[in-house]
């Protein structure tokens, strides 16, 4: 009974699955920060559909060297965009095809550090402006009661909602870097106040181990002489 | 469970097949860092398929298990759920939470060594659009949804920029508290080091006075 249902609702999707990614049509929006071990790849797979634009960024946040390589490879295999081992990144797909996108991370070039890293992937998606009209339609049809035209209220809408979702990404990013910083901050408060004390024990050993080789010296002298 | 709720749940599990899924494999453990202000709802949403739909043959029975660690990597949360759920979870304290994602399928129904999926959405406050967004037939109601995620969305960034504000406070004391650790350091290596030089030639002139050279 499960494995029908299960294969039934699997088929239903399949079906459904161009209208309704047609109807969606939202801005999708992920992010992601996650620890990159000292070594390794790590991917992380996209869906995308024709014809939208995507954009990617990421950011190393944490790990000694804040650099970690990125690669973009598209569904048909073509690799897209290459960097190897910068500290931050922005690349724009126009136009992109019909399946699963690959960001790759790529911290095998370092040994101990694991790195903290930071991406976004927006898709803005094409159908945006068609999926809309449908719900509205319906509300076109009592405008005659309102004073105010409902096409108004609908752009006004439509254009907050975007500035809201630019302005919540632009956050995102600076959130980003301000934790970059602060991690930077950080250990730079710890190396000081390590090296200050080391450098302040070797000058106080420095110092006495010139006296004492100084002693023995002309100890060893007064001995021979006598 | 009725028309409705299937049909609902059909269109949670394919907006989650357009989200963002990385390879899990067996018994490994993912983790997602957050940096969430205190009093924030996260609502989470994961599927976990097999790497090769067609592949598999049969359905094994998957499971993930989400642990959920505050910035004292204390465990906050930790529960076992079916292939295709959603978690939810309130953040106590502001700072760097950890959402990790452990499967557990048992290892006889599985084939050994097999690649695992996990499609990932996380939110974060309330009314925020997703799976949960019934299409109403009313147009009112579609309205009202649609207004309460735009005042929730602002919500949302006010909420963001005071946490924002506090951190930077933080981070200002830290430079400040580096800068005179810096200076203090400096002039207490200066002091020692004159200190120790004149030391150094002091004793080296009673010696040599003791010892009739000079």
């Amino acid at each position: 009974m499960m494995i029908v249902s299960a294969e039934l609702s699997l088929l239903a999707c399949l079906i459904l699955t161009v209208s309704l990614t047609l109807g969606l049509g939202t801005n999708q929006n992920v992010e992601f920060t996650f620890l990159l071990p000292a070594g390794r790849t790590e991917c992380f797979f996209q869906t995308a559909a024709r014809n939208d634009s995507m954009e990617v960024e990421y950011q190393v946040i944490a790990g000694s060297g804040l650099d970690v390589g990125f690669t973009l490879i598209s569904p048909s295999g073509y690799r897209l965009v290459s960097d190897f081992r910068r500290s931050d990144g922005i690349h724009t797909v126009d136009a992109t095809e019909d399946g699963d996108y690959r960001l790759c991370f790529d911290n095998s070039f370092s040994k101990l550090s694991e790195k903290m890293v930071f991406f976004e992937v927006i898709i803005y998606s094409q159908s945006s402006a068609g999926g809309g009209q449908d719900e509205w339609a319906d509300l076109a049809l009592t405008e005659g009661m309102v004073d105010y035209k409902l096409e108004d209220i609908r752009a006004t809408m439509d254009s907050v909602y975007q500035r809201l979702e630019r302005t919540r990404q632009v956050q995102t990013v600076l959130r980003a870097f301000e934790a970059r910083d602060r991690y930077l901050l950080e250990d730079n408060l710890w190396r000081v106040s390590f090296w200050s004390c080391l450098n302040l024990l070797v000058m106080i050993a420095v110092s006495a181990t010139q006296i004492y080789s100084l002693r023995r010296l002309f100890d060893d002298t007064k001995t021979v002489r006598t | 469970m009725g028309l409705r709720g299937v049909g609902f749940l059909l269109q949670c599990y394919l907006m989650l097949a357009a989200a963002m899924y990385f390879e899990l494999g067996e018994q490994e453990e993912k983790c997602i860092i957050e940096e969430i202000p205190e009093d924030t709802l996260v609502t989470g949403y994961f599927l976990l398929e097999p790497w090769d739909l067609k592949k598999a043959t049969r359905s094994p029975h998957l499971g993930v298990t989400v642990t959920v660690r505050d910035p004292n990597h204390e465990i906050q949360m930790s529960k076992r759920y079916g292939k295709f759920s959603k978690f939810t979870f309130t953040a106590h304290a502001s700072g760097q939470h950890y959402f990790c994602f452990q499967t557990n399928s048992t290892r006889f129904s599985v084939f050994a060594g097999e690649r695992l999926k996990l499609h990932l959405d996380i939110q974060m406050g309330e009314h925020a659009i997703g799976h949960d967004a019934e299409k109403t037939k009313d147009n009112m109601e579609t309205l009202e949804n649609n207004l309460g995620h735009l005042i929730d969305q602002m919500k949302y960034i006010t909420r963001q920029q005071e946490y924002q504000r506090e951190k930077e406070d933080t981070f200002r004391q830290i430079s400040e508290v580096t800068n005179s650790k810096v200076l203090w350091w400096a002039v207490v290596q200066t002091t020692v080091l004159l200190s120790v030089g004149f030391w150094q030639m002091k004793r080296l002139k009673d010696f040599f006075i003791a010892k009739k050279l000079v």
